[in-house]
């Protein structure tokens, strides 16, 4: 009844649908372009070539541009911005990994000049992957940003995907914008992390969480696209943004520091960045930076009306309220924007720290924040090797004037720097971009909603890039725990760092299953994918900055 | 949209007799709670839980992260330390709701798999080979066209044709005077998500027999010393204590080495490139007998189901082996000796020189304290010789280097007719500190992981992708051809084949209809 043919196509049809190699050429010219550079440099030399930072400096620039003419594209199809978006979207993804490629030159040549001092034979320099650049948080975030680009040129071989580098772009924009306040200083290498494994462990980490990067802008995009209002995304930035607001600073700006680490409410309204001792030695000491803090309580105070006036919105339907909350909205963009302006342009141009005579203070100058003196010099005991118990037994008025006297004397060489508070810079960009962002999807909304693809298109990315992801985890993991077995003996230690990425990876798992249990398909799997990249941004930075751990390095 | 969700449905459509006959009766409890049990909604339920638990396991630092625990309990409040203590906090991973957690999951998995595996075989041992219009109408992608052909075989013909262009094996069936025609690739893939499951039992498995079975521990180990015992480091909050366990066989140490990256810095971690241990282990099982073995950074020594790794060591200031400027008081040529570790040399006359000790920074009587930085930098390195003349008895010396021998007047007294002087040394730690491991576990889990890697890969990067063509005579020579299908992930792609199929067909492109 039933036969299997074999036989050839009757007449088949000459066409082609689309060119599917030719799709890829931007992501092959990046690559390729990066490996031609890398040669170059290698070539060339270090000191008449572009440095690792520059080249870093050009994707960064290029990732913005790529996605401000993608977002033009959206609002006002025209093919030249298209053009330019890809363009600029190959030309970052080309200066992100030659960055990186040139950093592992740039590591060899600095551990090669130490060997050439010592008088070792060629034969005896250790081989080439003790140099990759996978050795610190600076050299990841490269990974990670080059990760989330080539995801996205690789998924833009899909015209109608081509609008997704609006969205993943400027994401990768800030994690390289992170990587330039970690900064690019060239550490020395633990021993333990000269093996074969860690290229492959943490080049999977890289791509995994580039991946990852570009499975939770579809997600926001698609929660767009299914009819959530820009008001309730709003609601959820700027409660991101107060947060971050009332974090940073030891919690100073909006009193959190006095709540929970018992500062005097006069800290209220100051912002203080780390202070440096030659030659870049950071102090768990701030200096405040003038206007900064005011600016920022009064950008969450706007935020929290924001909230107030949304809130109103999305659950009474309140039409005023939602017409003077754009207002509001555009006011803590601005605040916000001052505060984060400020704070660099005078870290950058402040000469001096000093300590200051209270209510004075000289120009150009940023004052030494007494309040943290008691911490200080419990720190400084602990790093003369005393133990916690016994720094605790000691008079706390003892402990801030032998701070006091360290300060004091030494307040000449201190110096500010960008590098002091990367987490903390970046969280307060990352923020104000949010805030950015969800005021541009109130512009237009329905508009930018019809230029989307359809829901079951951008639902099958997402569920396309969460697979992806989740195998992705799972490998870090496995090549993580094989790794650990081969140099810790033991292949798991529910470490901090192994804990962080596999909750992410149990957070993608439920993504997928909720997927496939009735009733919770949708939304409510958008919502497991912004929570898992979420979890996966704790991993890669909270670890490392919050909790003690083995990895505590990367 | 699922592999899962429409598996069922499409097993209940086969069926429709079958579910009205329980509905009558209501559940029984152990229905009830074997269904919630096979739910996938109580598998997400359990992975948000153990997330949660992991989290709070992240943000309490548990009481085996040394030395941050210590710093992290004492600035506790009495109250906070009882309530975390009493709920297991400290300890998460270990406590019995967790363990309990991990159980109710892998049962979870369990019953799930049992219960969905049937719909999910029929994909492969019954396949729908056959399909209404309206059916295919309402598939992911569809499309209809007329074509004119010889007859409804050759019609059919050409689309099968077409189907295996495109890589769909196809079969082609007759039914009430319709034919069919039905393609498929990757009908496998249905399975992948079983297997995936069972290489995470398997690596649970394997977790279970680790901390059962698993033992672990260190052993310090000097040059020349041997050991057949190691030492667990127990913990429980505050409280420390050590588990010894015996091992069948001896340790023996006969060298240590420290490769530095720079050979003038201090023997810290920051500065190694590797470490190296020689061992020789000597086992009182005459099937095994004595054996030699080195143990590197990241190149662990593997015995009887043992392994031994570099885990730490005790710096100390010590030297692998030093050469000495040995000079004659009465005049003459100074000679050079080499000397490894604890080894001596014969000078020409006789005279017999041992390398007794070493150390980095030699201090006349003051009570330096021996801190982290005081054993690994070189300050004032000396080497502690007993020198014995040719019958006669053994004479304690030092040798300096030439540049402290200058400062140190006594350093010019001569011993047995010779003074000494420290030109060259290898620096290296007093001790090498093994960590031990024996882990039966750590096969299986590796297992689980190779059967993980594989069946992740051929789930998200394959899929079942199913095509079903209805020809159907409309007049003389001419035939309606009704095309549907459907895949179980990779929308996209399975869009592109299914247009490609298509036109391969019509000749043309043709709009496609999605659902």
């Amino acid at each position: 009844m039933s036969e299997v043919l074999k036989q050839p196509v009757v007449g088949t049809p000459e066409f082609k649908l689309k060119s599917s190699l030719g799709s890829y050429l931007p992501s092959a010219l990046a690559v390729g372009g990066a490996l031609v550079l890398t040669y170059a440099r290698f070539r060339a030399g270090g000191e008449n070539f572009i440095s690792d930072g520059a080249l870093m400096m050009l994707a960064l620039a290029a990732y913005l541009i790529a996605a401000v003419f993608y977002l033009l594209n959206l609002y006002a199809p025209s093919s030249l911005y298209e053009r330019i978006g890809l363009g600029s979207a190959t030309l970052g993804v080309f200066f992100n990994l030659a960055s990186w490629c040139v950093r592992w030159i740039a590591y060899r040549d600095h551990d090669v000049a130490i060997w050439i001092k010592e008088g070792k034979p060629v034969s005896e320099w250790p081989w080439i992957f003790r140099n990759i650049p996978f050795a610190n948080l600076y050299d990841l975030s490269l990974a990670f940003a080059f990760g989330a680009g080539i995801t996205t040129l690789l998924i833009a071989h899909r015209k109608n995907f081509r609008f997704l580098a609006a969205f993943s772009l400027p994401l990768a924009a800030l994690i390289l914008l992170l990587a330039r306040f970690i900064g690019n200083d060239i550490l020395m290498l633990q021993p333990v992390l000269d093996s074969y494994w860690r290229p492959i462990h943490v080049g999977i980490a890289a791509i995994s969480y580039g991946i990852a990067l570009v499975c939770f802008a579809v997600a926001v995009v698609y929660l767009l696209k299914d009819g959530v209002k820009p008001e309730s995304m709003a609601i959820w930035a700027s409660i991101f943004a107060i947060l971050v607001i009332g974090t940073v600073s030891k919690g100073t700006v909006l009193g959190l520091g006095t709540v929970f680490w018992g500062f005097d409410i006069g800290a209220v309204g100051s912002y203080g960045s780390a202070v440096f001792l030659p030659p870049r030695f950071p102090l768990p000491l701030r200096a405040e930076i003038p206007y900064v803090g005011w600016l920022l309580v009064a950008s969450a105070l706007l935020l929290v009306g924001v909230v107030v006036l949304y809130s109103l919105y999305v659950f009474k339907n309140d039409e005023r309220a939602r017409r003077l909350g754009h207002h509001v909205l555009k006011g803590a963009l601005v605040a916000q924007v001052l505060a984060v302006f400020l704070l660099v342009w005078q870290v950058k141009a402040i000469e001096q720290v000093a300590v200051c005579a209270p209510g004075e203070r000289p120009a150009s100058t940023a004052c030494v924040d007494r309040r943290g003196y008691a911490r200080f010099g419990s720190w400084m005991r602990q790093q003369q090797q005393q133990s916690p118990e016994q720094v605790a037994a000691l008079d706390p008025q003892l402990l801030e004037k032998e701070a006091a006297a360290l300060v004091n004397q030494r307040q000449g060489e201190m110096f500010l720097s960008l590098n002091a508070n990367p987490v903390e810079l970046s969280a307060l960009i990352t923020a104000v971009a949010g805030t950015l962002f969800v005021i541009i999807f109130g512009f237009r909304t329905e508009k930018l909603r019809e230029a989307l693809p359809s829901r079951e298109k951008i639902d099958s990315l997402m569920y396309k890039t969460a697979g992806v992801t989740f195998a992705g985890l799972a490998l870090l993991l496995m090549t993580g725990a094989v790794w650990a077995n081969e140099s810790w003996g033991r292949y798991w230690g529910w470490d901090s760092k192994e804990t962080g990425a596999f909750v992410a990876w149990l957070t993608y798992g439920a993504f997928l299953h909720v997927r496939i249990s009735r009733g919770w398909t949708g939304r409510a799997a958008a919502y497991f994918a912004i929570v898992a990249f979420l979890l996966v941004i704790f991993t890669y930075l909270g670890v490392s900055y919050l909790l003690p751990g083995l990895h505590s390095y990367a | 949209m699922s592999a899962i969700e429409e598996s069922k449905s499409e097993a209940a459509l086969r069926q429709p007799i079958a579910a009205p006959a329980v509905k009558s009766a209501s559940p029984s409890y152990v229905t009830s709670v074997l269904n919630l049990l096979s739910s996938v909604r109580l598998g997400v339920a359990l992975l948000v839980l153990l997330a949660a638990a992991c989290m709070l396991g992240m943000l309490i630092v548990q009481q085996n992260v040394q030395p941050d625990f210590e710093r992290y309990y004492a600035a506790l409040t009495p109250a906070q330390k009882i309530i975390y203590g009493k709920l297991g906090f400290f300890d998460i991973y270990h406590v019995w709701y967790f363990n309990a957690l991990l159980l109710l999951l892998s049962l979870n998995i369990v019953l799930a798999s049992i219960d969905r595996f049937p719909s999910a075989w029929t994909y492969v041992s019954r396949k729908k080979l056959d399909a209404s219009a309206r059916w295919l109408r309402g598939q992911e992608k569809s499309a209809s066209f007329v074509s004119t052909g010889e007859s409804r075989e050759e019609v059919a013909g050409r689309v099968a044709a077409a189907f295996l262009a495109e890589k769909l094996k196809p079969t082609v069936t007759e039914k009430g005077g319709k034919t069919f025609v039905f393609g498929e690739r990757g009908a496998w893939n249905r399975l992948g998500a079983y297997s995936v499951h069972v290489a995470l039992l398997t690596i649970f498995f394997g977790g279970f027999m680790t901390s059962q079975f698993g033992r672990n521990g260190n052993m310090p180990l000097e040059p020349g010393s041997a050991s057949g015992e190691i030492q667990e480091q127990i913990i429980d909050v505050d409280q420390f204590s050590v588990r010894t366990h015996q091992l069948p066989f001896q340790v023996e140490c006969t060298d240590i080495q420290q490769e530095l990256m720079r050979k003038d810095g201090a023997i810290t971690s920051d500065n190694t490139l590797n470490w190296r241990t020689w061992i020789k282990i000597k086992d009182p099982d005459p099937d095994y007998g004595e054996r030699e073995g080195l143990v590197s950074l990241n190149n662990p020594y593997d015995y009887r189901g043992y392994r031994f790794f570099q885990a730490s060591f005790i710096a100390d200031g010590k030297a692998r082996h030093i050469r000495l400027q040995v000079t004659p008081a009465a005049g003459g040529q100074p000679q050079e000796v080499n000397i490894p570790r604890g080894g001596s040399a014969q000078l020409a006359d006789g005279t017999r020189i041992d390398f007794k000790d070493f150390q980095s920074n030699f201090s006349l009587g003051r009570n330096r304290p021996q801190g982290d930085e005081e054993g690994s930098v070189y300050n004032n390195p000396a080497a502690v010789l007993a020198v014995t003349p040719p019958g006669g008895q053994p004479a304690k010396a030092f040798a300096f280097t030439p540049e402290m021998a200058e400062r140190a007047p006594f350093a010019k007294q001569p011993v047995a007719g010779y003074t000494f002087r420290l030109v060259d040394f290898e620096k290296a730690p007093k001790a090498h500190i093994l960590a031990v491991q024996r882990d039966p576990g750590a096969t299986v889990v590796y297992v689980g992981f190779t059967l993980l890697a594989i069946t992740l890969c051929a789930v998200f990067f394959f899929s079942h992708e199913r095509v079903w063509a209805l020809v159907e005579e409309r007049g003389a020579g001419k035939y309606e051809v009704v095309v549907g299908g459907n895949t179980n992930r990779n929308q996209l792609a399975f869009g592109d084949r299914f247009r490609r199929v298509v036109a391969l067909v019509t000749g043309q492109p043709l709009e496609v209809k999605e659902s």
